[in-house]
């Protein structure tokens, strides 16, 4: 005791041992940002998917109009940052009386902002198809789109899985963004909390643990996957 | 006040000044940012790529805890823990983030550099750090620039952070001050549209020569 | 041998980032270890250093604001600052100014990366225990700022409104005890900015903007307005480290000859406020 006491930093300061003990106190209060957190993740990532999905093979056809559609919407997105586009809709779009609430503010931006991403995605996994499959196909009397969902995404999946498993970390990481136009998820609580009673470093390092949990075997699954693909390609 | 009074209002010389002012703050910010971490990206991914050793080993929990956690989250803690000042901070916690992203990337080049190339080398009498520096990095590094640029174009995005955060006044924080005063419907849309357009066109130079490096130069030899 | 002084330029640059990151850390602990024994006087080491590095708002008009005209602080606490670094330095040009916000003034105050932080920074006794305060230099109380054509009259129209405040104020205390006390409540947003929350009441985001009313008369425009109810006296003051009481004893000489002789009057005239 006589020891421990000596150790001022967990007596008093930043990391000291009661900040952490009222941390345990609000657990549940970090539990509901957690789960905030996820939904907003698979709100955004089901629409990221259909975004992508369409506007990838899109991007794919030999349809020059569509082609450039698919072209702005991907540069568009990859090349404004995501909290103008959550301004924009938060601040701006009430001016014209449309008030949407924060959730789905939050599930639209990140899912339109990574449909960009995995559009990209889709197109090349289409891409590393050879052509001949399509070809194939559409003497079978398939259609454009049937092809492209029966013959070439089914094989392009493989490939596609990886980079669309890093896309899926990326879009958890984002949907933090929203704490900035005051969305209750992790980053927000921690935030707010900790400015209440300034447990500056339990607050961020649990939030950090809480992405972490969420994010690394997500990222680590994906690099599994690569290491598999490139062996199976290279023989 | 109609439309055209309201844009009189707003796009005065002083105005547009300011606005451009944070734009060189937001270019400074990442510019710097990526520099600094092209340094230390490179040294942690020749870390990562050694056999064993404590380096390895801490250059590897490095980049999966940082790269694993939102940025937003890493300019929280920079700031609170080691209470800087918000251009020190921003800046620290940019190059932290992007070390490892960059870390990762710089390694993917490293590793695609063929081996054929390293054994002529060390048959001619070259030193490992000498095969390092004169044969491996410099065609890594040509294969690497467009993912590097893309990077780029990502720090430029996410310093968009900071005013919120950290009160720096960049490009959007810019203009965020300006809406404070001039809040009309006509100037707060003018005033979104103009930073978007201002970001987008910047971020789609960059991304544009990124894609052509990547078609042109990078697998040219 | 051209190659090799790249490679030591480049070792030296690597080399001395390292180091200057160690050393910005063993400042900060340095800086602890000067605090216990503060027998230096911070006084003479202002001097000495030619400069008064002081934390300010630059979105507050009025108090401490950067104006987008002159890329300029300007305010009443930026007038007071000026009088400060001319007392201790001998000029008024002799300031180094750090924006700050209601969260990022404490942290920097601790780490030494401003002298002092005159930033509409309300006195209340929790944060008494973490810094030191001047006597007040300007009083002032919570307030609210509407849209017009709202047509609230008073705080109790405001009743289960949706009210905006800044992240790290004390506003949403006190408007949680003051609501407690007229049997009425209300929601709160919180946001990191007085701009953000300006445009989040243009937006219908909120339904009343609420800080000290100073504050808020730098942000009324011809549609909107604040109300007459007021509540919570905020009293600001000058900040300074805790474990540092001789600049505090200063600068409370200092605010005190200035409320006399009524210089700081004629600085609150000249910016319009009371």
């Amino acid at each position: 005791m006589l020891y421990l006491s000596t150790i001022s930093w967990l007596q008093e300061g930043p990391f000291a041992l009661y900040r952490w003990n009222s941390l345990k106190e609000d657990l549940p209060l970090f539990f509901h940002a957690f789960l905030y957190t996820i939904g907003i993740s698979l709100g955004a990532l089901a629409l990221a998917f259909v975004l992508g999905i369409f506007f990838g093979i899109l991007s794919a056809t030999k349809n020059k109009g569509a082609v450039f559609l698919s072209r702005i919407y991907v540069e568009f997105f990859q090349n404004t940052p995501l909290l103008i586009q959550i301004f924009f809709i938060y601040y701006g779009l009430p001016l014209i009386n449309i008030v949407l609430p924060v959730y789905l503010i939050g599930i639209l931006c990140v899912g339109i902002y990574h449909g960009a991403y995995i559009a990209e995605v889709v197109r090349s996994g289409i891409g590393s198809v050879p052509r001949g499959q399509s070809e194939a196909a559409a003497s079978q009397g398939f259609s454009y789109w049937e092809t492209m969902f029966y013959v070439v995404l089914p094989q392009a999946w493989r490939m596609m899985l990886p980079p669309l498993t890093n896309q899926l970390v990326n879009l958890i990481k984002n949907t933090s963004t929203i704490a900035i136009i005051s969305g209750a998820d992790i980053m927000f609580t921690a935030n707010s909390w900790s400015s209440m009673n300034l447990n500056y470093v339990p607050a961020f390092a649990f939030a950090g643990i809480l992405y972490f949990i969420l994010c690394f075997p997500l990222a680590k699954w994906a690099r599994h996957m690569e290491e598999k693909n490139k062996k199976a390609y290279s023989r | 006040m109609d439309f055209s009074q309201q844009m009189q209002q707003l796009f005065t010389f002083n105005n547009m000044k300011f606005l451009f002012s944070g734009l060189l703050t937001t270019l400074y910010i990442s510019g710097v940012a990526i520099f600094l971490s092209m340094i230390f990206g490179t040294l942690l991914a020749i870390f990562r790529n050694m056999q064993k050793g404590i380096l390895k080993i801490l250059a590897t929990i490095y980049i999966e805890i940082v790269r694993n956690v939102p940025n937003l989250l890493w300019i929280f803690i920079i700031f609170l823990v080691f209470r800087l000042k918000s251009t020190p901070a921003g800046i620290i916690s940019f190059t932290l983030f992007t070390t490892a992203a960059l870390a990762e990337i710089v390694r993917g080049g490293l590793n695609g550099v063929s081996d054929g190339q390293k054994e002529a080398a060390r048959s001619q009498g070259l030193k490992e750090s000498q095969i390092m520096l004169y044969i491996t990095l410099p065609q890594a590094f040509r294969s690497m620039l467009p993912a590097i640029i893309s990077q780029f174009v990502t720090v430029i995005k996410d310093t968009s952070f900071l005013w919120s955060v950290l009160a720096l006044q960049e490009f959007l924080g810019k203009a965020n001050i300006l809406m404070g005063r001039y809040a009309q419907t006509g100037q707060v849309f003018m005033l979104y549209g103009l930073v978007a357009i201002g970001y987008f066109i910047i971020n789609f130079a960059l991304s544009s020569l990124s894609r052509w490096l990547s078609r042109n130069w990078a697998k040219a030899y | 041998m051209k190659i090799s002084k790249k490679i030591m330029l480049g070792m030296l640059l690597s080399l001395s980032l390292i180091t200057l990151f160690a050393c910005s850390k063993k400042e900060a602990t340095s800086d602890k270890s000067n605090d216990s024994s503060s027998s230096n006087s911070q006084i003479q080491k202002i001097k000495d250093r030619g400069v008064l590095k002081v934390g300010v708002k630059e979105d507050v008009p009025n108090f401490g604001y950067m104006n987008p005209d002159t890329n300029k602080n300007e305010g009443m606490e930026i007038d007071i600052a000026k009088l400060i670094a001319k007392e201790i330095t001998g000029s008024a040009k002799n300031i180094e100014y750090t924006g700050v916000t209601a969260k990022t003034r404490g942290p920097l105050l601790d780490n030494g990366e401003v002298d002092m932080v005159i930033a509409t920074f309300t006195i209340t006794d929790e944060r008494k225990e973490t810094y030191n305060f001047t006597t007040p230099y300007y009083e002032d109380q919570v307030g609210f700022l509407v849209k017009k054509s709202d047509d609230f009259s008073d705080i109790k129209s405001l009743d289960g409104k949706t009210i905006g405040v800044a992240q790290s104020a004390t506003t949403k205390q006190a408007l949680e005890q003051k609501a407690k006390e007229l049997g009425i409540s209300f929601k709160y947003l919180e946001l990191g900015s007085y701009p953000e929350l300006k445009t989040a009441l243009t937006s219908k985001r909120i339904d009343a903007f609420s800080v000290d009313k100073s504050i808020l008369s730098g942000y009324v425009d011809k549609s909107t307005e604040i109300l007459d109810d007021g509540f919570s006296p905020q009293e600001y003051g000058i900040a300074t480290k805790k474990s540092n009481d001789e600049v505090n004893t200063y600068l409370n000489k200092l605010i005190k000859k200035w409320q006399k002789d009524g210089t700081l009057d004629k600085i609150i005239k000249k910016w319009d406020l009371n």
